[in-house]
């Protein structure tokens, strides 16, 4: 990823290079914004609208977004479902093992601050963002398909924003 | 055996060792006296009549004056239930392992020692099981348990 971060720079002294690493961004960010491959880390009940959203119904598939179950060939992690305490350093561990540019959706009350486990729970983490970054949440308990897709949508358009150079610095 | 007639055999057979309670609203309800727990855990495993063979759960309670642990029984060949508890000051929280008696007394142990704090003796697999390896903030289901990112559920 080194060298691509590079092309632009290289790029804009040549004549028309401007227009070269214009161009070779927007290819690059719409190629990651169509093929979004999602970590399966279903931890709870929220998994049971992801699996919604993943079949024929709500078909993922067709925003290009396909299930890995290995965190190497994963773009993105859709955290759904209560993380507990023990399984947080589980979490960052498979965030740590994706390639960069990697991204994370917060699907549920439960990811985003505890949810129904907010009060009285000695197990449950307060929030994801206190163990990997998070690029979008989606409130609800669960969120609707319809939600999930959203931030989907909205995942993607942050991606297609964003400039070849900013890429490693997540 | 219905759950009077086996209300009439345990009070027969083993007067003393296991006192009926009235809170028992599904399966009956017997104290036992700590000290007498392994005997009596023997006793209705092997009473051919009862059979108490299979151990459903071992769970503890803190009432916020003592401890209790609760056994609940089931008997699959006669198709009986039961339940019986341990009453434990806070400060004599100590009960024997049945795990020899039942097998699945294993992992239950380990929980009520894990959570409450309650001592298992003679229990050889005592470690941690449900917490994380690391835990170091005591015993999370005691009443009186606090920890700096605890946050109670306020009053309505
Ligand atoms: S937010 Fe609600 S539906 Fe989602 S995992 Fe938590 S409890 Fe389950």
């Amino acid at each position: 990823m080194g060298l691509i971060k590079k092309v632009p720079v290289y790029a804009e002294h040549v004549p028309g290079g401007g227009f070269v690493a214009t161009q070779l961004e927007s290819v690059l960010s719409h190629a990651q914004a169509c093929s979004m491959w999602y970590l399966l880390f279903a931890t709870a009940c929220c998994a049971i609208e992801l699996m919604c959203t993943g079949a024929s119904r709500y078909d993922f598939d067709r925003l290009g977004m396909i299930f890995r179950p290995t965190p190497r060939q994963a773009d993105l992690i859709i955290a759904a479902g209560t993380i507990t305490k023990k399984m947080a350093p589980r979490l960052r561990r498979l965030y740590d093992q994706m390639a960069e540019p990697r991204y994370v959706i917060a699907m549920g009350g439960c990811t985003i601050r505890g949810g129904p486990f907010y009060y009285d729970s000695y197990a449950v983490e307060k929030g994801i963002d206190h163990i990997v970054p998070v690029d979008i949440y989606i409130p609800g308990c669960p969120p609707r398909p319809e939600s999930l897709l959203e931030g989907c949508l909205h995942l993607q358009k942050k991606i297609k924003s964003q400039k070849l150079a900013d890429w490693h610095e997540k | 055996m219905t759950r009077d007639e086996l209300k009439e055999h345990i009070l027969k057979k083993y007067d003393g060792l296991l006192t009926p309670l009235e809170t028992g609203v599904f399966d009956l309800m017997f104290e036992v006296k700590p000290a007498n727990l392994t005997n009596v855990a023997r006793m209705l495993r092997d009473d051919e009549q009862l059979k108490f063979d299979f151990l459903n759960n071992i769970a503890g309670v803190d009432t916020g004056e003592q401890f209790e642990v609760v056994y609940s029984l089931s008997s699959i060949s006669n198709n009986l239930r039961l339940d019986f508890k341990l009453v434990l000051p806070y400060d004599e929280a100590v009960v024997d392992s049945v795990k020899d008696i039942w097998t699945a007394a294993d992992w239950h142990e380990r929980e009520i020692w894990e959570l409450y704090g309650i001592d298992v003796n003679n229990h050889d697999n005592l470690k941690r099981f449900l917490l994380p390896d690391d835990w170091d903030q005591g015993y999370p289901m005691r009443k009186d348990w606090d920890a700096p990112d605890f946050v109670r559920m306020p009053e309505l």
